[in-house]
């Protein structure tokens, strides 16, 4: 009887399945906003008219969000975004008139909080024509069918 | 400036953003036992672990998580969620802590339930998904999309994580050490459990299937093969087919340092499978392996998919039949899969002539 064997072994600790979210059940990746505001300076004046007027309406929208409300004096208005990956996003909120800080705040639930990663990077410039033409999908002999 | 400081803000914002919860509620932090009180000598033992252990989610965060996961509307009890995220290790420290009060309600009885759930729903989607694949795949295959380590990641990516009430509890004589990820398990499964309670067994299944069934799994590296060669001719000989044999289709570089060989195996006119190699034996062992997989990994349509959960109408207990049971035809009970490499334990021994006893000869 063979007990040597050409494979390794499959521990049951390993036996996992990777995620597909949005296959059947999405979940929304941002679980908790967090608002932190300056009671007295007119730099988080905007932020406290948003929290006042707006803020319930957007709780309602969103019922897979915590909101938190922090007071936080002589520091500049502040919203921080908490992701299930564990990573956070900080937006400050001076400057903005309170559409705008409505439209920073749509930017956090909208995220994944994933790490923005750049793609802006220098394009190839070239005198030549390529020798193969550029691959284009429509003109295959198959299309790709989901 | 000293005129932006004079230029008071609203003083009103402060007051009409005031929390409508009572003052008592907030809770105390440092909390009172852990300080020391001025006229004693000795400090106090404050267990500082179990006390953050033991500190329940806010509320808000306990309905956020239920929304999430499409649990909002479940049930008007805002207990559940809190039960669900509730694992059984906190309740010695919490008792340790609190003597006067009652203990937690715990996810032990939901999340066995939901574990025997997830059993269910996954192994009749794995076999009826794919018919011929061998038992102990099977087996594999639903460690993979209801185990332990997948249910744990379930409720890591739900956000269950920061909500979960647990105490690292050491190994003691009776039982092992409490570790994250099964505390983290029992939370996915106790969902199921209160899906069923609340619901019906088809909602249960429905979140089973959202949840975990939509999820990917290597079904490929899961089929290990020792022989593949007697596997194919054992094969071969349950499905009534004639003897494979294996022909080289290709070759080239025969006598040089980077032969390929390409061989299918054939049974009569029938290619069954096609494996390349740079030796004869190492293409012979890849087509034979090819043909195998080719049959274990044989899917059944997603539209032609019979389970036989379907004949469940609701709770047994429930008068309320709105959810009619559709048609079940059931699968064509096929060829059962050779002995050689099925249940996993090789040293099976199979009853020959000597180990027969005299009776059971003369029947043959």
């Amino acid at each position: 009887m063979a007990t040597r064997t050409a494979t390794r072994p499959i521990f049951r600790a390993s036996l996992r399945s990777t995620q597909a979210n949005g296959h059947s059940a999405f979940i929304p990746q941002c679980r908790k906003v967090v608002f932190e505001y300056c009671n007295k300076w007119p730099s988080s004046a905007n932020t406290r008219t948003f929290l006042l007027n707006h803020l319930q309406s957007v709780a309602k929208e969103n019922p897979h969000v915590e909101f938190v409300v922090k007071q936080r004096n002589q520091k500049e208005p502040v919203v921080r975004g908490f992701y299930i990956n564990n990573r956070d996003k900080v937006v400050p909120l001076n400057g903005f008139e309170v559409n705008g800080i409505q439209k920073k705040v749509q930017l956090l639930l909208d995220s994944s909080g994933a790490k923005i990663k750049p793609l802006k990077r220098r394009t190839v410039e070239s005198t030549t024509e390529s020798a193969r033409g550029i691959w284009s999908g429509l003109h295959v002999d198959q299309l790709f069918k989901i | 400036m000293q005129n932006v400081q004079r230029r008071l803000a609203s003083t009103a914002t402060a007051q009409k953003l005031k929390p409508t919860i009572p003052l008592s509620s907030i809770r105390a932090f440092p909390p009172p036992q852990a300080l020391t009180p001025k006229d004693s000598k000795s400090p106090v033992l404050f267990d500082s672990d179990a006390w953050a252990a033991s500190q329940s989610p806010s509320p808000a965060a306990l309905g956020a998580f239920a929304h999430r996961v499409g649990l909002g509307k479940l049930s008007t009890n805002p207990e559940l969620m809190q039960q669900a995220c509730t694992h059984e290790s906190i309740t010695l420290p919490y008792s340790k802590l609190h003597p006067n009060k009652s203990l937690p309600l715990t996810n032990t009885n939901l999340a066995a339930l939901g574990n025997s759930l997830l059993g269910l729903f996954a192994t009749e989607f794995v076999h009826a998904s794919y018919p011929h694949l061998p038992i102990r795949v099977v087996k594999a295959a639903v460690s993979a999309y209801v185990g332990p380590t997948t249910c744990a990641d379930v409720a890591r990516e739900m956000g269950a994580a920061p909500l979960l009430r647990w105490y690292r509890a050491p190994k003691t004589l009776l039982r092992p050490a409490v570790l994250h990820h099964e505390a983290l398990s029992s939370v996915s499964r106790a969902l199921i459990a209160l899906v069923y309670q609340e619901r019906s067994i088809e909602a249960a299944k429905k979140f089973a299937h959202d949840y975990f069934l939509s999820r990917d799994i290597d079904l490929r590296a899961m089929i290990k093969l020792m022989n593949p060669k007697k596997g194919l001719a054992l094969t071969v000989e349950k499905f009534g087919r004639e003897k494979p044999v294996s022909r080289l289709l290709k070759e080239t570089g025969r006598f040089s340092a980077a032969p390929v060989f390409v061989v299918g195996i054939f049974s009569g006119q029938d290619k069954l499978g096609e494996g390349f190699g740079s030796s004869l034996s190492m293409a012979e062992f890849r087509a034979a392996e090819d043909a195998l997989q080719r049959l274990y990994l044989t899917r059944t349509p997603l539209d032609q998919l019979q389970l036989p959960s379907q004949t469940f109408t609701g709770d047994v207990f429930d008068g309320l039949t709105s959810v009619k049971s559709s048609p079940y035809t059931a699968g064509e009970l096929g060829h059962t899969e050779v002995n050689y490499g099925s249940a996993g334990r090789s040293s099976i021994i199979n009853p020959s002539n000597r180990t027969l006893s005299e009776e059971e000869l003369s029947e043959d």
